[in-house]
């Protein structure tokens, strides 16, 4: 069976990366996986970084994707918005700079105290590098 | 040609080769300027979709968002953060040294009335300025005022959120240029912790007109993910990041702006100077050949 398309927009504070229609769409929020379709439940949920997939169609060569940061995305009737901080190509990801942010977010979270906003924040670089340096490591297999 | 002429011509040589540099420095200027700009459009439709986000989520919250860490002002004000937003280059005429100026004035008021003062800066410019005056800086951002990242903002804005809501500052301020157009900029002076609930309301009378349509029909069935409380608290820090990216990126065209303004004034003088030089080049020529054709009347008289 043919999915419905339906438009999307990927918007970072550095501009729009994508501005098409797809079938479907592959993400991650803070209560686990989800996929979206056409004429999803209207939804405004905060996204975790993770891989973003976009399917223009229904062979895996259609697939775009994208190493999303931490974000948002809102289902409405006309489309769907998904905002986030950064988003690059797979492929432009380096394994080797990944790995040095992740060393420095993981010795920041272990000299913060716990309970701090030092804290907090040293744990969110922490699972944004890991998700990125996984996607890296996908990617190059 | 006598020794002087030979002096003033190598002056203009040099001269020529200052003002081809300056020239092509301006015209690097006038491109990342219009790159800048353009970075600067490309954050509104982030930024007025993170708006209407947040309204629909505040609405949705129920609640008061004015009890958030960073919304909270401290009850006592002892220590006072400055971020001094300069460029990694000078040669941009008095785009560093005003922002320095303006810094360290605010410094000297918080000062005087017993505050503390935190320094951080953006730019090798201001770094090194700091240290120098010995008021040594506690973040230090460089290497990137040529072409800011969202990531470079962020990373700012989570160490400056971080001091505030821990309480190693009560107050966070932003020194930086604002920019108006390539022959202006203004040194501009923002608080930006605590955040004004001011800076979250800006702009949405207008984004209500353009979203009237949708709020009806949508409104009653929007399903949240976590609940609207827990989005609202992870965007209204996003106004911090996008407060400090915005302030970058201003910088990074009024760095650009100044910097041709300022090498379209070198390139002038160095012109002017060249036509003073040559004007003199050519009186001490003229003045050597009277003085050979004098001395050619002069020994022509004596045989007769």
């Amino acid at each position: 069976m043919a999915k419905t398309p339906f438009r999307t927009e990927v918007l970072t504070p550095e501009g729009s990366v994508f501005d098409d229609e797809v079938t479907q769409i592959s993400t991650r929020t803070k209560t686990g996986s989800i996929g979206i379709l056409a004429r999803h439940q209207p939804l405004l949920g905060m996204l975790e970084p993770t891989e973003l997939r976009l399917y223009r169609g229904e062979s895996d060569a259609e697939v775009v994707r994208f190493a999303a940061g931490e974000g948002y995305v809102q289902v409405s009737p006309d489309g769907v918005l998904l905002l986030v901080e950064e988003a690059h190509s797979p492929d432009s990801l380096d394994i080797g700079d990944l790995r040095d942010k992740l060393g420095r977010a993981e010795d920041a979270l272990s000299s913060a105290e716990d309970g701090t906003e030092e804290s907090r924040r040293a744990s969110r670089d922490k699972r944004r590098w890991e998700a990125f340096l996984r996607i890296a490591e996908g990617g190059s297999q | 040609m006598s020794a002087s002429q030979r002096d003033v011509k190598n002056r203009i040589g040099s001269v020529k080769n200052i003002q081809k540099i300056t020239r092509a420095m301006e015209m690097v200027a006038a491109a990342r300027l219009r790159r800048a700009e353009q970075r600067i459009e490309a954050l509104r439709p982030y930024a007025g979709a993170i708006r209407r986000m947040t309204r629909q989520a505040a609405e949705a919250a129920g609640s008061e968002i004015s009890g958030l860490p960073i919304l909270k002002e401290h009850e006592a004000e002892n220590t006072v953060a400055l971020l001094l937003i300069t460029g990694d280059r000078g040669l941009a005429g008095a785009f560093n040294s005003q922002i320095i100026r303006a810094g360290l004035r605010a410094a000297r008021e918080h000062e005087g009335g017993g505050r503390a003062v935190l320094y951080s800066a953006v730019g090798r410019r201001g770094v090194s300025t700091l240290n120098f005056r010995g008021k040594e800086p506690v973040g230090r951002y460089v290497g990137f005022t040529d072409r800011p990242s969202y990531a470079d903002a962020r990373e700012i804005a989570e160490e400056l959120i971080a001091s505030y809501v821990d309480g190693k500052a009560d107050r966070v301020e932003i020194f930086y240029n604002g920019y108006i157009s390539p022959l202006t900029q203004e040194v501009r002076r923002e608080t930006l912790l605590p955040l004004q609930q001011a800076t979250i309301l800006e702009g949405t009378e207008r984004d209500r007109e353009g979203a009237e349509d949708d709020d009806h029909h949508t409104h009653a069935l929007v399903e949240y993910e976590p609940d609207p409380d827990e989005i609202l608290a992870r965007l209204i820090p996003d106004y911090v990041e996008i407060s400090v990216y915005r302030a970058l990126l201003e910088s990074t065209a009024s760095e650009h702006g100044a910097r041709m303004t300022a090498m379209r004034n070198a390139s002038e003088n160095a012109g002017e100077l060249i036509e003073d030089l040559t004007l003199e080049m050519n009186r001490a020529r003229q003045a050597e050949i009277t003085q050979e054709i004098m001395e050619v009347v002069a020994g022509a008289e004596s045989l007769t």
